[in-house]
């Protein structure tokens, strides 16, 4: 029992000290040698963040870019969840692997490629082009959970309220869309997440009014500034804990994992 | 060698303020096949779990053969045991899981493989040691799971609803088969279940419980015929009740008074004078006469209300003066139609009287 | 006639509603990736001319086959380290104890969180003057610290457990979970200790999991960027290795980089398919 407890307090610690310290760092001031806390509190780091590092625009811009990669992902989504869940497609279980490629294929190595063909047509350092970029990712994640909500769906649910006398019309509004309402949620906090913390296909496609969270955070490791860096990891990471505390008690760890059952 | 091969003292289980054990008293000699019987959430299956060890008793004691096995774990008590789902390792043939209590105690070679043989002809399943699990019916699965409980000769052997994910013609048919093995084997065994039919063909006494008792124990024909409560009385076989007073007493016999008639009783439990009871009678020891019968004793004027013809007997709903009606089982050749007025008998050896009303 | 006509419509619309699942997937990864491809046999700056030489420099350089192993080296080494760790781990979060809803979300937190927060934190915690060390002078101090983690190839394989480890925990405890308990009741019965238990029932009827929770493990360490680049110091696996070729040299290295991409992707691909052969052949057993 003891044991048990320790294995697991351990993990914790584990998990959690890099935040406790970015946390500290991040208020902390004149914190040198071995200390275990810094001497004394500020918020200055905030502010140079906010002023310097010019946060509440990277903050804009990435609000823009996720909110049009969860909308396009979420769209391709159900057309081809409807199409994979509810219709009967030849070589269904290939179809799916392939359209989960990317995500199984480190995003490196076709980032160049995106980054090649958007120098061409332009979206390079555009809200839209990152975007178009992230949904790479999103989509794929989008499509499974929709294609398994629609395969979920209770065909006899359907019938019965067209038997009860509903129109077509009805039927979607009262019955269908209840039903895959939770589907479209879980796939639309995935890919946030997914286009929210993506680095590697934006940091081939950002230019200098395009900057994302991560990307500003990635730049600022560079110049040096930890206690910055620190405050802006914190406002960076907040919305990825309070989405976790929301979805932790609905969703089954194995979805977060991404079903790779295709495979 | 202690008299008793399993002996519960006054185990109590509690889950939060559910008491699913309360002080069961309970007694197993070697050699006999106990069931335990009883509606779910009546505490079988946690009194079971505690002689397993699965579970530990709040308070009391569990003894296996004379040994306090209270803290012992599961896997030193030296029990076989059958599951309801069959809990064959599906990762291991059918050989190897006979094999596998064998295999834990490190056996000889030679004579894991002779005993494992052996069991595996004994329920006939020596054809398939090659097969998974999942490759056979769901009563081949079982006979492999009893195969696998007796390999190694336990102390005890335990069936959890052996025979509840079977179907209804196997299940008949796996019930004597059980019998039989227990028998031969001179196996001490605790059987579980819900279904009061295999309960009273298999065992030699059944236990019934309730909320966390035991209402009764005996013989299967003590529990049929002389049932202690109304819970017994109602959960094993169909019965007639019928509340009455206790009008008068001599010897053996009791009168009861039931909406202004007068039935004599036979019973040896003791009963006041005006105190409140239930009159009890099987449907099918009710006798159906003619209307022209002759009176005699316990013999009623009634009417058929409604039959249902069920193939091998026919069930009547009768009505007797005063308005009460009775349910009445006979076999299929005597038709009465319905409306008719006859009479019915209620043998005094055959009312019971027990001494709660609902 | 009516039928057939219908059943054309249907097969239509499901082509048109499949349309932009396959916009996405051949636009956004098919053809960057031939691009890719194209670009890395293409002597660099030029648009015509083939040219194998930039996949034979690199395969044959001692810093090539350096990266390479280097990267093998981190995702084995962090898959192996994430299922020693998530097995008993699995193990013990299944039992319903006291706070399990806490300890459950903890090891959630690294799937949500971004990689490169990770990695800054975790070189906070482990910097010569951050916690880990502290606690090694304080609590200690018969250990000679103070004790170098970040930029060491064992402090990048620890935070590459970090990031990754989950995966393998959650698929594992997936399975752990869905296991009949009769089964280790019946295992327990029969005579066979805890350690038996274990060993000869749990752990085999786990495996699969265990193994498809560390093929995840394997892919997404193999392919690791964020955390190598901020804190892997001298050491780049292939996936930084394509980037400096761009970021280092002016004008960008691009066909060398489509190089090592290509050569990344290849190399994912037949390890994953190998690996995937290995756990088919277990399933069909």
């Amino acid at each position: 029992m003891i044991l048990t407890y320790t294995l697991l307090v351990c993990l914790s610690i584990f998990i959690f000290s890099p935040f406790v310290l970015i946390m500290i760092k991040s208020i902390g001031k004149d914190w040198f040698g071995k200390l275990w806390l810094p001497p004394t509190l500020t918020l200055d780091w905030y502010k140079w963040a906010i002023n310097v590092a010019r946060l509440p625009e990277v903050m804009k811009n990435t609000i823009i870019v996720t909110g049009l990669a969860v909308a396009m992902s979420t769209i391709v989504g159900i057309f081809s969840g409807w199409a994979f869940g509810r219709r009967h497609l030849p070589g269904k279980e290939l179809l799916m692997s392939m359209i989960l490629l990317p995500r199984m294929i480190p995003p490196i190595t076709y980032a160049l490629g995106i980054a090649r063909i958007f120098y061409g047509l332009n979206l390079v350092n555009t809200h839209f082009g990152i975007a178009l970029a992230h949904v790479t990712l999103c989509a794929p994640y989008a499509i499974l959970v929709m294609s398994a909500t629609f395969e979920g769906l209770d065909e006899r649910m359907l019938e019965a309220a067209s038997v009860c006398g509903a129109n077509p019309l009805r039927t979607f509004f009262h019955v269908t869309l209840p039903q895959i309402m939770p589907g479209i949620l879980s796939s639309m906090i995935f890919t946030f997440t997914t286009s929210y913390n993506e680095f590697t296909l934006t940091l081939m496609t950002y230019g200098a009014d395009t900057l994302t969270l991560p990307i500003r955070t990635y730049l600022a490791v560079g110049e040096g500034y930890w206690e910055v860096t620190s405050a802006m990891s914190v406002i960076m990471v907040l919305p990825s804990l309070l989405i976790l505390f929301l979805i932790q008690r609905q969703v089954k760890p194995e979805q977060l994992v991404g079903g790779f059952k295709g495979l | 060698m202690s008299e008793w091969m399993i002996e519960l003292k006054g185990t109590t289980k509690r889950y939060g303020t559910l008491v699913a054990n309360d002080h069961i008293d309970l007694q197993i000699p070697r050699g006999e096949l106990l069931t335990l019987l009883g509606p779910s959430g009546c505490g079988k299956t946690t009194a079971m779990r505690c002689i397993t060890g699965h579970q530990h008793p709040d308070e009391g004691q569990v003894l296996i053969d004379g040994q306090d096995v209270t803290d012992l774990p599961t896997h030193r008590r030296d029990l076989g045991m059958v599951f309801q789902n069959f809990a064959l390792f599906p990762h291991m043939t059918v050989y190897d899981n006979v094999d596998f209590p064998l295999m834990i105690r490190t056996l000889p070679h030679d004579e894991r493989r002779q005993r494992v043989t052996e069991a595996l002809r004994l329920v006939r399943m020596d054809e398939l040691g090659d097969r998974y699990p999942r490759q056979l019916s769901g009563g081949q699965q079982q006979r492999v799971g009893l195969a696998r409980a007796l390999v190694y000769r336990p102390r005890v052997l335990l069936l959890d609803e052996p025979l509840s994910n079977l179907d209804a013609k196997l299940r008949e048919e796996m019930r004597f088969e059980i019998k039989e093995l227990v028998t031969q084997l001179h196996m001490t065994a605790v059987y579980v279940t819900h279904d009061q039919g295999e309960a009273l063909a298999l065992s030699d006494r059944v236990a019934v419980m309730n909320v966390g008792r035991i209402q009764q124990i005996g013989t299967p024909r003590d529990i049929f015929e002389r049932p202690n409560s109304l819970f017994v009385a109602d959960f094993i076989g169909l019965s007639d009740f019928i509340e009455a007073r206790v009008d008068a007493v001599e010897g053996n016999s009791t009168w009861v008074a039931v909406k202004g008639l007068r039935v004599r009783v036979e019973t040896e439990e003791r009963l006041r004078i005006g105190q409140e009871v239930t009159l009890f009678i099987r449907p099918n020891r009710v006798e159906l006469l003619e209307k022209g019968a002759p009176a005699g004793e316990n013999v009623l004027e009634a009417r058929v209300q409604k039959l249902t013809y069920l193939g091998d007997n026919i069930d009547y709903r009768v009505v007797l003066p005063g308005d009460w009606e009775i349910r009445v089982q006979t076999n299929g050749q005597q038709y009465l139609p319905a409306g008719s007025s006859i009479k019915v008998r209620l043998p005094p050896k055959h009312c019971h009287v027990i001494a709660e009303q609902k | 006639m009516r039928h057939l006509r219908s059943q054309r419509r249907e097969w239509l619309t499901t082509l048109l509603l499949l349309l932009p699942g396959f916009a996405v997937f051949l636009g956004l990864f098919v053809y960057p990736f031939i691009i890719t491809i194209v670009l890395s046999l293409r002597p660099e700056g030029q648009t015509t001319g083939w040219t194998l030489e930039y996949y034979t420099s690199f395969l044959a350089s001692e810093h090539g086959r350096q990266v390479i192993v280097l990267t093998f080296f981190l995702a084995i080494a962090t898959t192996l380290f994430s299922v020693l760790l998530s097995v008993p781990l699995a193990l013990v979060l299944r039992r319903k104890l006291r706070g399990h809803r806490f300890f459950r979300a903890v090891p959630l937190i690294p799937l949500v969180v971004p990689g490169l927060i990770g990695a800054l934190g975790l070189l906070l915690v482990f910097g010569s003057r951050g916690w880990f060390n502290l606690f090694i002078r304080d609590v200690l101090p018969f250990i000679h610290g103070p004790i170098a983690v970040n930029y060491t190839i064992s402090g990048l394989t620890l935070f590459y457990v970090w990031l990754y480890f989950p995966y393998t925990l959650l698929t594992t405890l997936s399975t752990l979970e869905g296991l009949d308990p009769g089964i280790e009741e019946a295992a327990q019965v029969s005579g066979a200790n805890p350690w038996k238990v274990l060993r000869h029932v749990v752990l085999p009827l786990i495996m699969p999991g265990i193994l498809s929770g560390s093929v995840l493990t394997f892919m997404n360490a193999f392919g690791a960027f964020s955390i190598p680049l901020v804190a892997g110091g001298n050491y780049r696996p292939l996936s930084v290795d394509v980037y400096k070729q761009i970021q280092l040299f002016v004008p960008a290295h691009w066909s060398q980089a489509c190089a090592i991409a290509v050569i990344m992707g290849v190399l994912q691909v037949v390890f994953l398919t190998f690996y995937m052969r290995v756990l088919r052949g277990r399933k069909v057993k």
